[in-house]
């Protein structure tokens, strides 16, 4: 059957929304997907346009739903197949948004073995590409932090600030001299993502950092660097280290003098008394 | 198992602090030290979210208080400005950047009535720059969020009360009241209640419309700020406004929009705050990936056996795999009826503006709402996946289902992160 039939199987909008859907057709239209292979699945990510291009409804649907389809436990073969598949589209002549969403259904299906296809676009500034990269590798899991780590010296702007959250959403304790040198950037969300990652590493020898960086800090940054202070208390305490967590709730309740920091003092106060 | 990214577990370094309507640890801002608000002066107000639902849950926000307006913020300056103007003459400064906003020192209470993606984000600064905070429902856009909401808020002995008010009614009802005490006592071993929800979600209204070319970004509106964590996407106008509802990252269609208000009061009187469905099983279509659609039927089994079941009466078959029962004292033995009925009401739940002064959790405080909306992300979730899920309600992960585990903290956008 020709492409274009079997993806006829997903619905095109009525009235503006998708309300006449087929179950079992299109169930079935992912069972012939899923034999097609990779023929089939470049056949139909071909179908799908820049936005704005012309009607992609549902080749779009089609690729979605058997990203879900071979999730779930007892899939792997199938899962491996069809993500290798879907991320051999990515080496293709394409547009940037195409492949932008061709990484969205790699986030949902991917493992460790399409990383180095979706890797190269985490330095791309446009169209976001390098967003959806870091997420879909984020999501891959730890093992893809080699990643974010080789990507990071070469990226400027979003994608600097994109990759540097990367390494602290997978908590690189291997990257903790890249997060102190960010927590001292000109840039306020690269110091404030610095001092987070390093929250998340949850090293003790940063205790002193992240405090004396909440102090300098103004407003917003002032905020979020005290609350990852308290954060890494927490984590520190659950670790059983009670000592260095007294150290920041003591600090925090020692510095915190002005009449609107006061409830930081709590904070500390509810902090210390858990300790106990 | 594999490893979770980032879900923070309700058995942290938190668990041992104040939670309940008993806890009289929620400190006010100002109570440390020399107060530099006095109790008869008006407490410093903001509304984040100006349009839709943004009036009415500042209203919320300022029952039983004495307020006054001083900053309103939204993506869409212009619909900060007409808030402050239709509120406050122009006195209260508009923000179009909410963390300009928090920046304030003199801000005691938030409402916040952006869409639900960036429900939990602003609520958790809002905690940290030491705000109360009246927050529009659903609480959250996935499940990860919510907990990191429930411990910003230990941590900073702020209250938080969810924009849904149904379990206020049931808390004061005799019927509910009796339920309740039946479910919380423990006594119904392998409980056969089943509830249904039959219609009245908003299904066909609140899909998204997919396929639309992107446009012009309007002038007043920062669309960068407005996708915020959620993935950016180019901007379409259905994207906004109310219909926003329909994206998947955004809000989670009739099912979140509708669906807290149902299921919070149930959640209530079937004494559910403390826990999560077990086992949820979906009849549904496969979903487009970028608007919610149709689906039949979710079924959401309690570790007690007992079940919520949504059925959308808007597509597909009815629910048949179980007679809809409710719970009552016939089933249970003579002796444990008279154990029900020695028990004590619970303690009567507060209002938001109760809970402010009396420094106690309110009636929607973060745990509850955030076990209504995983009530809620659990049947989308199922929905999505087209599969019968298996949750561990403790840990709040799926068990041997690591793609649907992705679904449960998706990565945010830098620099948002929970």
């Amino acid at each position: 059957m020709k492409t274009i039939e079997i993806i006829k199987a997903f619905p095109q909008p009525e009235g503006k929304i998708l309300r006449t859907i087929d179950k079992k057709a299109c169930e079935e239209a992912v069972d012939q997907i899923l034999v097609g292979g990779r023929k089939l699945v470049r056949e139909i990510v071909d179908l799908i346009l820049e936005p704005g291009n012309g009607d992609d409804v549902r080749p779009r649907h089609a690729i979605h739903a058997t990203a879900i389809r071979v999730g779930g436990s007892g899939k792997q073969k199938m899962r491996n197949t069809f993500s290798a598949d879907l991320a051999n589209t990515l080496a293709d002549d394409r547009p940037l948004a195409v492949k932008g969403f061709v990484i969205r259904q790699l986030q949902i299906c991917a493992g460790l073995d399409q990383a180095d296809k979706i890797a190269p676009f985490l330095t791309n500034p446009a169209e976001h590409i390098y967003e959806y990269a870091a997420q879909a590798l984020e999501a891959i899991g730890v093992e893809t932090v080699q990643y974010f780590r080789k990507s990071y010296p070469q990226a400027k702007g979003a994608p600097r600030l994109t990759i540097l959250q990367g390494l602290g959403v997978l908590e690189d304790k291997n990257s903790r001299d890249i997060f102190v040198s960010a927590s001292e950037d000109k840039d306020l969300e690269i110091r404030l993502t610095g001092l987070w990652s390093l929250m998340r590493i949850a090293s003790s020898r940063d205790i002193e950092l992240l405090l004396s960086q909440s102090l300098k800090e103004k407003g917003w940054g002032r905020i979020k660097a005290t609350a990852y202070c308290l954060e890494l208390a927490e984590k520190l305490a659950m670790e059983g280290q009670k000592k260095e967590a007294r150290t920041i709730y003591q600090e925090i309740k020692n510095s915190r003098k002005d009449d609107h920091e006061d409830y930081l003092r709590g904070c500390a106060d509810q902090g210390l008394s858990l300790l106990n | 198992m594999k490893k979770i990214l980032s879900v923070q577990t309700r058995r942290g370094f938190l668990a041992k602090s104040a939670t309940g309507a008993t806890a009289a640890t929620v400190l006010p801002r100002h109570i440390f030290g020399a107060p530099h608000t006095p109790p008869s002066e008006k407490l410093g107000t903001a509304l984040i979210g100006c349009g839709g639902r943004g009036p009415g849950t500042y209203s919320q926000l300022c029952k039983g208080s004495e307020v006054k307006l001083v900053g309103a913020c939204d993506v869409d300056l212009t619909k900060a400005e007409r808030f402050s103007k239709a509120r406050s003459q122009g006195k209260a400064k508009a923000y179009q950047d909410f963390r300009r906003l928090l920046e304030r020192k003199d801000l005691d209470l938030v409402a916040i009535a952006t869409p639900p993606h960036w429900h939990a984000s602003i609520s958790i600064a809002a905690a940290e720059a030491g705000m109360d905070v009246l927050c529009e429902k659903p609480m959250t856009r996935f499940i990860a969020e919510g907990r990191a909401v429930v411990n910003a808020f230990k941590r900073y002995n702020r209250v938080f009360q969810i924009g849904t008010f149904g379990r206020f009614i049931r808390s004061e009802d005799k019927n509910s009241i009796l339920k309740h005490k039946i479910m919380a006592s423990g006594l119904l071993q392998d409980c056969k209640g089943v509830r249904m929800k039959k219609g009245g979600l908003k299904i066909k209204q609140w899909s998204g419309t997919p396929g639309i070319a992107p446009q012009t970004v309007p002038d007043s509106l920062d669309w960068d700020l407005y996708c915020g964590p959620s993935p950016w996407k180019p901007y379409e106008s259905r994207r906004t406004g109310g219909t926003h509802r329909g994206y998947w990252d955004y809000e989670g269609g009739g099912m979140c929009d509708m669906g807290q208000h149902h299921f919070d009061p149930e959640q209530w009187t079937y004494a559910k705050d403390h826990t999560s469905p077990v086992e949820i099983t979906p009849f549904a279509p496969p979903a487009h990936p970028e608007v919610t659609g149709m689906w039949a039927w979710v079924e959401l089994k309690y570790a007690d056996g007992f079940k919520f079941v949504m059925e959308s009466n808007e597509w597909g078959p009815s629910y048949d795999r179980q007679p809809v029962r409710d719970v009552s004292m016939l089933d249970l033995s003579t002796e444990d009826q008279k154990k029900i009925e020695s028990m004590p009401d619970p303690e009567p739940l507060l209002s938001f503006g109760e809970a402010v002064k009396q420094r106690k959790q309110a009636g929607g405080h973060p745990e509850a709402a955030h076990r209504a909306a995983c009530i809620l992300h659990l049947a989308n979730l199922a929905i999505r996946l087209g599969r019968k899920l298996n949750y561990d309600p403790d840990n709040e992960v799926f068990i041997d289902d690591n793609e649907a585990n992705r679904f449960l903290n998706p990565p945010m956008s830098a620099p948002w992160r929970v």
